[in-house]
C-alpha cells in the first residue's frame, strides 16, 4: 500500500527516503553540477551583455539595454564582414581538403604490406597532434622564412629564383594555413578509420577475389563503403564549426600583413572584448557566431539524414 | 590471408605507391623535426651559409646555452610542470568521482544531471562571457586559473562511465554487504582497478595542460606565471632573443641575425623534444582512449 502511494508522487516518502541512502553518492556528483552550473551555464546566461552596454562596475543588473544595437553595428562593420568571409573560406577549406585527408591517409597507409613499416608510419604520424599547435605554428614561421628550409630548397631546385614571402603574402594564408592543419591532424584522424577498417569481416574480401575483384576494387567497393557513414557522422559535427573558424591559426600564423585573409570572427570577438574592452559588443558578435553554428549542426544533421540516412540524432 | 594468394601486376603496383606515399608520409612528418635539430646544433653563421640537411657541419651547443641562460625559461618550465601534475591530478580525479556517481543507476535525479552534462557539450558560454566569469572569481592572473577551470570535462566523463558500466556489480555488492559507503567503494575499490582508464584520461589531460598556450595569453597577465607555450612564443620574437644575446660569445655576435635564426631553432627543439621522447612509450594509451571514445559518442 505504501509502494503505491508514493510511486505515482515524485516527491514522495520513496524518493526521500533513496535520497537519504545514498548522500555520499550525490555528494560525489553534485561538485561537478556545481562546476558545470559556474563554468557553463552561467557563462551561457552572462551572453545576456549582448543586448546591454555593459559597464563592469555596474554588473549585469546595473547596465543600461540597448536591445540589438550591437548586432547591427557589427552587420555594419567592414571588417566583421572580411572577418566572417575569411572564416567561412578557410572552414570550407577545411572541410573539403583537410578534412577528407584522414581518410585518404588510412586507405593508403592500409595497403602497405610489410606490417612493421607500416606500424611506423601509423605512429609517427600522429606525432604532430601532440606538438602544441603554439610550437607547429612558430616551427613552420621558421622553416618557411625568406631565408629557411623551403625556400632555400626550392631555389636549390631552380624552381624559384627568389624567396617567397610566404608569411607577409595574403594570398598564401590560406594554402599555408590548410597545409599546416593537413600536416598536423592527419595522422590523428586517420585511427578511428584504421580502427573501422579492422573491423570489416576478412570474408567480404575473400568473396570479392574469389568473384575477381582487384585490388583497387576490393578497396573502392568493400573498404570504402564501409568507412562511409563514419566519415559523415565525422563530418556533420565538423561542419557545425563552419562558423567558427581556427583561432590560434589566426593569431599565431596570422600577422599584420596577412590579415586581410587570416582574420577570424573569433579573433575580432576576442580583440573587441579582452584588447578593446567592449565586452558587449564582442559577446554580441561571438553569440551570434554560436547561433549560427547551431542552426549549422542542426541543418547539417537533417540533410545528411535526407540524403543518406545517417544522422547524429 | 594474403600470402597464399600469387601477387597480381596490380597488387605489386598498388604495394609499391603505397610504400612509397608511405615513406613519403613518415619523411614529411619526421624531417621538419629532424632538421629543427641538427640546424640547432649546428655553428649559426655556417647554417645560415645554408645547404645543411642531414647532419649537423660545425657541431656547438652553445645555442643551446643561450637558451639554458634564460632564467625565465627555467622558471616556466617548472611551473608547466606544476601546472601539468597538478591539474592532471585534480582533474581526473574530480571527473573521474562524478562519472562514478553518474554510472550508478540508482542516483536519484540521474536523467537531470544526464541532462545539464549532455548539454554542455553542445553550447558553450563563449569567450568573453567567461573572461568575465575568471574576473569575477579572481582567477585571473593566478595559478589557479589554470587548474580550477579545468577540474571537470564531459568527455572525460563519458569516457570513465563507459569503463565503470563494464565492472561487476558483484564488487560492489559484496563490498555494500560489509558496510562501505560509497565513496569508499569508489576510491579503494574501484579506483585501482580503472588502471588503464585512468592513464588514458590523465594523458589526455595531461597534454592538454603542457600544450595550453591561449591561458596564459589572454588570463594571465603577470610573465612570471606565464605557461611553456606562451613564454616559448614570446621568446622566439625577435626582440626577446636579442635581449639575451648580451650574454653570448664574440664570435656568435657577429652575425646576430644567423645567432638568432639559430637560437630559435634551438628554443623549439628544447620545447618539442620533451613530447617526442616521451611519446612512443605512451602513444598507445592515447590510441586506445581514441577507440573507445569514439565508439561510444
Amino acid at each position: 500500500m505504501k509502494e503505491a502511494m508514493a510511486t505515482p508522487n515524485k516527491q514522495g516518502g520513496g524518493t526521500w527516503k533513496k535520497l537519504k541512502s545514498q548522500w555520499t553518492l550525490q555528494l560525489m556528483i553534485l561538485p561537478c553540477i556545481a562546476f558545470l552550473i559556474v563554468f557553463a551555464y552561467i557563462p551561457l546566461a552572462g551572453n545576456i551583455i549582448a543586448f546591454q552596454n555593459f559597464k563592469i562596475t555596474s554588473g549585469f543588473t546595473g547596465s543600461d539595454f540597448v536591445g540589438l544595437s550591437h548586432f547591427a553595428e557589427m552587420l555594419r562593420d567592414p571588417t566583421f564582414h572580411q572577418a566572417m568571409k575569411n572564416t567561412v573560406l578557410l572552414s570550407l577549406l577545411y572541410l573539403l581538403v583537410v578534412f577528407p585527408m584522414p581518410l585518404l591517409f588510412a586507405l593508403l597507409i592500409n595497403e602497405i604490406p610489410f606490417r612493421r613499416f607500416r606500424k611506423l608510419v601509423q605512429t609517427t604520424s600522429y606525432l604532430p597532434h601532440f606538438i602544441a599547435f603554439a610550437m607547429v605554428a612558430s616551427m613552420w614561421i621558421i622553416l618557411l622564412d625568406p631565408k629557411g628550409l623551403v625556400n632555400e630548397t626550392m631555389q636549390l631546385l631552380h624552381l624559384i629564383r627568389h624567396p617567397i614571402e610566404f608569411w607577409t603574402e595574403p594570398g598564401l594564408f590560406r594554402p599555408l594555413s590548410t597545409l599546416i592543419s593537413i600536416w598536423k591532424e592527419t595522422g590523428w584522424g586517420a585511427i578511428i578509420f584504421l580502427a573501422a577498417i579492422a573491423g570489416i569481416q576478412p570474408d567480404l574480401y575473400e568473396a570479392a577475389m574469389i568473384d575477381g575483384a582487384g585490388r583497387i576494387k576490393r578497396i573502392l567497393h568493400i573498404t570504402l563503403p564501409n568507412l562511409i557513414p563514419l566519415f559523415a557522422m565525422l563530418f556533420i559535427l565538423k561542419a557545425g564549426t563552419l562558423f567558427t573558424g581556427n583561432l590560434d591559426h589566426s593569431i599565431l600564423l596570422g600577422n599584420s600583413f596577412n590579415k586581410d585573409t587570416s582574420y577570424v570572427i573569433e579573433y575580432y570577438s576576442l580583440q573587441m572584448g579582452l584588447e578593446l574592452t567592449r565586452y558587449s559588443y564582442a559577446t554580441a558578435v561571438s553569440s551570434f557566431q554560436a547561433l549560427m553554428s547551431l542552426l549549422l549542426v542542426l541543418f547539417a544533421n537533417w540533410f545528411s539524414g535526407r540524403v543518406s540516412g545517417n544522422r547524429l540524432f | 590471408m594474403r600470402s597464399y594468394i600469387k601477387l597480381t601486376r596490380e597488387d605489386r603496383i598498388v604495394n609499391a605507391t603505397v610504400t612509397i606515399f608511405g615513406i613519403l608520409a613518415f619523411l614529411a612528418t619526421f624531417y621538419p623535426l629532424y632538421y629543427l635539430l641538427i640546424y640547432s646544433l649546428n655553428d649559426p653563421v655556417d647554417a645560415a651559409g645554408g645547404q645543411l640537411y642531414w647532419f649537423p657541419r660545425q657541431f656547438t651547443f652553445d645555442n643551446y646555452a643561450v637558451i639554458f641562460r634564460d632564467e625565465q625559461l627555467l622558471n616556466s618550465f617548472l611551473l608547466t610542470v606544476a601546472r601539468t601534475a597538478l591539474g592532471t591530478l585534480t582533474g581526473v580525479l574530480f571527473t573521474a568521482m562524478g562519472a562514478y556517481a553518474l554510472s550508478k543507476s540508482r542516483l536519484v535525479f540521474r536523467k537531470t544531471y544526464s541532462m545539464i552534462g549532455l548539454v554542455t557539450m553542445y553550447v558553450s558560454g563563449g569567450l568573453i562571457p567567461t573572461y568575465l566569469l575568471l574576473q569575477k572569481l579572481h582567477l585571473l592572473n593566478t595559478f589557479w586559473v589554470y587548474i580550477i577551470p579545468s577540474l571537470f570535462n564531459i568527455f572525460n566523463a563519458l569516457l570513465f562511465m563507459a569503463f565503470f558500466r563494464q565492472l561487476p556489480e558483484e564488487l560492489e555488492e559484496s563490498a555494500k554487504v560489509d558496510g562501505s559507503g560509497d565513496f569508499y567503494i569508489f576510491a579503494r575499490i574501484i579506483l585501482p582497478l580503472s588502471k588503464p582508464v585512468l592513464a588514458t584520461v590523465a594523458l589526455f589531460v595531461a597534454v592538454n595542460h603542457w600544450n595550453d598556450w591561449f591561458s596564459s595569453a589572454y588570463f594571465v597577465s603577470n610573465q612570471q606565471l606565464w605557461t611553456l607555450p606562451t613564454i616559448i612564443v614570446r621568446m622566439l620574437s625577435d626582440t626577446a632573443i636579442i635581449e639575451n644575446m648580451q650574454s653570448l660569445p664574440p664570435n656568435m655576435r657577429m652575425d646576430p641575425l644567423s645567432t638568432l635564426m639559430a637560437i630559435k631553432y634551438a628554443t623549439l627543439i628544447v620545447t618539442v623534444l620533451p613530447i617526442t621522447l616521451v611519446y612512443p612509450f605512451i602513444q598507445k594509451y592515447f590510441v586506445q582512449g581514441m577507440m573507445v571514445g569514439a565508439i561510444k559518442a
